[in-house]
């Protein structure tokens, strides 16, 4: 008896109207305008190492000086589920099941509390790390692509989502010289790739690239070239937003 | 062979579980609890090794969903998936494993419990179906299925109307008692959907609880008749503590006599291995007294 993937008899997830499920057959958000309310929500995606923070923020800069009520909300920052995700962290208990799911529970609790209200209030939100991230790591570490994606059927589709291309190497080049070490799971050990912490790193996060290279055109990823000067990639997002911010509000929290 | 409703979890090998997964369902207040009581000690006496396991009893997000509670600010979505964290963790972390070593495992609510009440909360019933497709498909799901009427009195003269059992996050401009008739009738029309599609076994739990424990036992005593070692319990009459105590001093008593003639008679083979498979059998007392975690409890 199958009991998921049977899609259709009910489109809607939850009580929110601004909820985009996912259709269980073709894993895609759908609805790309959302009529429903006025705020504009933002994302970057990439690899640790690809820049993707220091744009958002530069970004983030540039949206409040323009006088833009901006809210940025972080992956895994939920109050109420992070001492979970730590202590399933610090104890190493979590499966690919489990990382999965408190993932998902975290960013329920950010999208009902936060992302979702400040949308309809007219807000301009930044992601750092996405539904793509959640996408990318349980993929990588065995989980089927399909049950991860209808997991976040509850997800609001971003106007833009970018993604900051870079090649593995730069990216633990530059981790490598500004750290000391890897994270049990960041470097993807409870999945057996190595036992070395680097090279578990590396063959982790190249599967997280294979990954996020098949969602650029799945999900239709905003790609920047991460390599390029800061300032030449800060010039191209910036143009991509301002494109979208038609109906955001200058809530002029910061006059 | 045991089957998942559709999807396998990374890892998840189903062919060596030779336990029974035994599901006991209702809304709060039918009396769950009391027969577990009851059904827990009525197992191990047979000779039986019984894990028992609940919501929000897991060691990774127990303790963050009762934090949760206590406040007001846990959202409909979240909600959901906090008890599929805690489901999945206690599915592999508890539930596989006694499975894996024969145990029967006898739990106080599944995914039909979890579904009901997301459904209540107007999540999107294929959405939540699909998260828990990965859910083992038990032996037997018993419902112990009572009436609102029926439940009032049990809350009122039990522990009184709770917040999140009256579902006043559902229907907060009523008044607990209006609350609760709302939420728990809701609840038994998604329960009775679900109990014919996948196929409960429904008992009257209106019933005495002693009249409710007899049929349940003749309805697990069933379950068990179905066992695939049921050849060797058979042939052994009981496989039962007592018998391996016996089995365990005969072959003690052999060692000190030096006597080889007067050695234990080798069990037969299937024998054998299915020894080697109860293997956790004696510990079963060990984890009963702690409430069900003992040894599979992770260090």
């Amino acid at each position: 008896m199958d009991i998921g993937g049977n899609p259709g008899t009910n489109p809607r997830i939850g009580p929110f109207e601004v909820f985009f499920p996912v259709e269980g057959s073709s894993p895609r958000l759908r609805h790309s305008g959302e009529p429903g309310f006025p705020g504009r929500l933002f994302v970057v995606e990439g690899i640790d190492g690809s820049g993707k923070s220091t744009q958002l923020s530069l970004l983030h800069k540039w949206l409040e000086s323009k006088g833009y009520g901006v809210v940025f909300s972080q992956w895994n920052s939920s109050e109420l589920v992070k001492d979970t995700t730590k202590l399933g962290k610090k104890k190493k208990m979590l499966t690919p099941a489990t990382f999965s799911l408190i993932h998902a529970t975290d960013f329920a609790d950010r999208i009902e509390r936060n992302i979702l209200p400040l949308l309809k209030a007219g807000a301009v939100v930044l992601c750092d790390r996405y539904i793509y991230t959640a996408f990318a790591r349980d993929v990588a570490r065995g989980m089927d692509r399909h049950w991860v994606r209808d997991l976040y059927g509850f997800a609001a589709k971003p106007a833009v989502a970018f993604y900051f291309r870079v090649p593995l190497e730069t990216a633990i080049g530059r981790l490598i010289t500004g750290r000391d070490g890897f994270k049990f799971y960041e470097a993807g050990l409870d999945i057996g790739l190595s036992d070395d912490p680097t090279e578990s790193f590396r063959l982790f996060q190249g599967r997280i690239v294979d990954e996020y290279e098949k969602m650029i055109p799945e999900f239709g990823l905003t790609v920047i070239d991460a390599t390029l000067p800061v300032e030449v990639q800060q010039a191209q997002v910036r143009q991509i937003v301002q494109t979208h911010l038609d109906r955001a509000r200058n809530l002029r929290v910061r006059p | 062979m045991r089957q998942t409703y559709g999807k396998m979890l990374p890892g998840m090998k189903l062919p060596d579980l030779a336990g029974k997964l035994l599901v006991l369902e209702g809304t709060d207040c039918a009396g769950r609890t009391t027969q577990i009581n009851m059904l827990r000690p009525w197992l191990e006496q047979l000779g039986h090794a019984v894990l028992d396991t609940g919501m929000a009893r897991s060691s990774l997000a127990g303790e963050g969903i009762r934090r949760a509670k206590e406040g007001n600010n846990l959202g409909r979505v979240t909600q959901s998936l906090f008890y599929a964290t805690d489901f999945v963790d206690r599915l592999e972390n508890e539930v596989i494993p006694a499975l894996r070593a024969g145990f029967i495992v006898l739990t106080d609510r599944y995914i039909y419990s979890l579904m009901a009440r997301a459904i209540v909360r107007g999540m999107d019933a294929a959405w939540i179906r699909g998260i828990y497709s990965a859910a083992l498909i038990p032996d037997a799901v018993f419902y112990l299925r009572v009436d609102v009427e029926q439940l009032i009195p049990r809350v009122i003269f039990s522990r009184g109307f709770d917040y999140w059992e009256s579902g006043m996050d559902v229907f907060p401009g009523q008044d607990m008692y209006a609350s609760f008739r709302s939420y728990q009738a809701a609840l038994l029309a998604e329960f009775d959907k679900l109990s014919v599609e996948f196929n409960f076994e429904t008992l009257d739990a209106s019933a005495d609880a002693k009249i409710v424990f007899a049929q349940l036992q003749a309805k697990v005593q069933r379950v068990l008749e179905g066992d695939s070692r049921r050849e060797y319990l058979r042939e052994s009459h009981s496989f039962n503590r007592e018998y391996l105590h016996k089995v365990f001093e005969y072959a003690a008593a052999a060692t000190m006599r030096r006597s080889p003639d007067q050695a234990v008679a080798a069990p037969p083979r299937e024998a054998a291995a299915a020894h080697h498979n109860w293997s956790a059998s004696p510990m079963s007392s060990h984890a009963s007294s702690q409430n069900g975690g003992g040894f599979l409890q992770r260090k």
